[in-house]
């Protein structure tokens, strides 16, 4: 576990290597991180070359290094690798999939959802062989890792994080499990007398396939991330900035269908607390144990996600509207979230309060959620903070001694 | 639209959650809200189960204002019948309550045209030193013909107000009533009024300290700028309020026709559609002219639509 700790750190002098995309914002940013902390430039991996086998860790990691795992998203060609990775197990796994030889053939097509289920069974195989390949190469402590890959697997499975943050106490909304379709969700959503729900892709990231529903039995409504386009008869599912409105219990039982061939995550929605005039939740990223970085996404709409181009405000204009005592506690809410990823130096919490302040409840967890270019916390971004934070901490049953 | 936020302020008193753990405050000074959370709603606590608490608290019968929020499964169709008939058996536990706000409920909690109500008419009956009173949402709400001598503000808020609440409303024997602000919405969530629906208030002969008239949050605004600016009513006003609707160059120019429409003291039209030379003229009639917030009208399938500010 990431501790405060007296022992020695990572000082400067140390390399730091990257496994991320090329031309990732993220990388220029940690870059830039890194040079205001006096280090030079990381190493860049790049996940397509590593998961073709044009790049080897072993020639490229040295003892003493420190790495770093990316987010492998936004670059098309390191989808469709991932997404062939997993081909075969989806494939075993009954959801939506495509063969690796339709996945060849798939030509970048902005904001299209592509089997979701298939890509993160495909990134869990990648994340066991980089797991396994960096224990083979036997550094042990002396080699310091930012991340853990079965925890990154973890925060990118809602319902495992779901499952695992319910077992240690942790305050979330009640689940519905994974339907399998519209129907065993409007059942469930009957038996637990919840008649709002949010339905989230199992496996979806930074507001994808996204939908909050409400039914009184009679009338429906579903706001939604997801925009549906017919192509030679079947549905295909792309992510939208611009909010959906459903108001058809048809459509609405069509789209979820659709989600649900992807795997879904449903929990109830539970209020959120309201600030200059629009209803918010928080995105805390936790570093070394604690919360740090923190921001208020501020929407008119059910749905508050940053990619949404929604408003903002400050950890201290935030602080003052829901008071001392609920913003401590929405902190420790953090900090325990965080907890099921102990061996993860950093982590994006997303937190709702409930309109009393009173209460809390974490909505995700994000392995790559600490991209929050601008907001900063003690003087420091948040990657400055986490290079800051590696001088300062070890871990207990993890890499560094 | 909708509204995202609870209140803060009721009344110029701060609103404060009501915790059956904690003493009261002053209440001279706090305006409590009694609101049920999710987890509260899951462990079966009732809304009239608060209230009961609030009501065994020494000091409870210095109440003055009190704020209705969210009770239990209020975004599934739940009605206000419960809320209604523990109010009203609380009549003599509240003897001072003159503010009263029914439904302080967020489109996060129910969206407003989902918030059930019922007849309010009870309420009425048995608090009379009521003398302001908002109400949220419009689905299944009734009011019966209030008879109240002391009733000065009546608000109710909604994205479709029934025409019989309307009715209700204007039947009523309220000599007291200054303020009066009615939300009507849209038809698709039941505000299906027309212009002969408010007919009687027109005329000018009811209400008769009535100086502030809203008629909000209106698909008809343009019809009932039309009619308002020909009425009676409008030679006592000093506050006309036509904003949230989708009022347009047709409601202003006949605003601007009517002889009256400078003798008010103040016209609020924001959230509207008028052409900004139309705008322009408006804000030359002399008189406090709130014409922010202009709209754009909406293109779909060729058609344009105008859409009002608080509606679903």
């Amino acid at each position: 576990m990431w501790r405060d700790s007296t022992s020695q750190g990572i000082r400067s002098g140390r390399r730091f290597v990257v496994i991320g995309n090329p031309g990732s914002p993220r990388i220029g940013l940690f870059d830039a991180a890194l040079d205001r902390q006096g280090h030079p430039p990381a190493v860049l991996i790049p996940w397509l070359d590593w998961i073709e086998g044009r790049s080897h860790l072993s020639d490229i990691l040295r003892r003493g290094d420190v790495l770093r795992i990316e987010s492998p998203g936004r670059h098309f060609g390191t989808e469709r690798a991932i997404l062939a990775c997993g081909s075969e197990s989806a494939e075993a796994d009954d959801c939506a999939f495509l063969s690796p030889a339709q996945v060849s053939a798939l030509g970048f097509d902005k904001g299209r959802i592509l089997c979701p289920r298939q890509w993160y069974l495909g990134f869990r195989l990648l994340l066991n062989r980089l797991k396994r390949e960096l224990d083979e190469l036997g550094m042990g402590s002396e080699l310091v890792l930012m991340n853990d890959c079965d925890e990154i697997a973890l925060m990118f499975d809602k319902p495992a994080c779901h499952r695992a943050m319910t077992a240690a106490g942790i305050p979330v909304p009640s689940s519905l499990g994974q339907p399998s379709c519209y129907g065993e969700l409007v059942t469930r959503m009957t038996e637990m007398d919840h008649l709002r729900v949010f339905v989230k892709l199992a496996h979806g990231s930074s507001g994808s396939g996204i939908v909050a529903y409400q039914t009184d039995g009679r009338r429906h409504l579903a706001w939604t991330t997801v925009e549906t386009e017919a192509h030679s008869g079947r549905m295909q599912l792309y992510n939208t900035r611009k909010l959906q409105r459903l108001t058809s219990q048809s459509d609405i039982a069509g789209l979820i269908d659709a989600l649900c061939k992807n795997r879904v995550h449903a929990e109830r929605w539970i209020p959120k607390a309201g600030m200059d005039g629009m209803c918010f939740d928080l995105r805390a990223v936790v570093i070394a144990a604690a919360p740090a970085h923190v921001v208020a996404r501020l929407s008119t709409s059910p749905v508050t996600n940053l990619h949404l181009l929604n408003q903002r405000r400050s950890a201290a204009v935030t602080r003052h509207r829901i008071g001392e005592e609920a913003w401590s506690a929405a902190m420790r809410t953090c900090a325990a979230a965080m907890r099921i990823a102990p061996k993860s130096l950093y982590g994006g919490i997303d937190l709702l309060v409930t309109p009393d302040f009173k209460r809390n409840a974490v909505l995700e967890i994000n392995a790559f959620g600490d991209q929050l270019p601008g907001v900063l916390h003690n003087g420091l971004e948040t990657y400055d903070a986490e290079i800051r934070a590696l001088a300062a901490v070890r871990v207990v049953e993890g890499a560094i001694a | 639209m909708s509204i995202h936020e609870n209140l803060t302020t009721f009344q110029g008193k701060n609103v404060e959650d009501f915790d059956p753990d904690q003493p009261l405050g002053d209440p001279r000074t706090v305006a409590y809200r009694i609101r049920l959370e999710w987890d509260e709603g899951n462990a079966g606590t009732k809304w009239v189960d608060k209230f009961a608490q609030l009501l065994e608290k020494p000091d409870s019968g210095k109440v003055e204002s009190l704020v209705i929020g969210a009770w239990e499964e209020v975004g599934g169709g739940t009605d206000s019948a419960s809320i209604v008939e523990a109010l009203a058996a609380a009549r003599d536990d509240l003897p001072g309550l003159k503010h009263l706000f029914f439904g302080d409920i967020t489109s996060e909690e129910s969206e407003i045209s989902w918030i059930m109500q019922t007849d309010l008419s009870p309420i009425f009956e048995a608090h009379r030193q009521l003398e302001y009173v908002t109400i949220r949402g419009g689905g299944g709400l009734a009011l019966g013909r209030v008879r109240h001598e002391r009733l000065r503000e009546l608000i109710i808020q909604s994205g479709g107000l029934p025409p019989q609440a309307i009715h209700d409303v204007l039947a009523s024997d309220l000599p007291a009533l200054e303020h009066l602000e009615l939300w009507l919405g849209e038809p698709n969530y039941g505000g299906s009024a027309t212009a002969e629906d408010l007919a009687p208030l027109l005329g000018g002969e009811q209400f008769p300290k009535l100086k502030y008239l809203g008629l909000k949050d209106s698909v008809i605004a343009d019809e009932l700028a039309g009619v308002l600016a020909n009425s009676p009513i409008l030679e006592r006003l000093d506050v006309l309020d036509i904003s949230m609707g989708t009022l347009g160059d047709e409601g202003a120019r006949a605003l601007l026709a009517s002889s009256q429409i400078s003798k008010l003291k103040k016209l609020d039209v924001h959230h509207h559609f008028i052409s900004d030379e139309l705008v322009a003229k408006l804000q030359s009639l002399g008189i406090d002219v709130d014409a922010s917030d202009k709209q754009k009208p909406s293109e779909w399938r060729g058609e344009q639509h105008r859409f009002i500010a608080v509606s679903e």
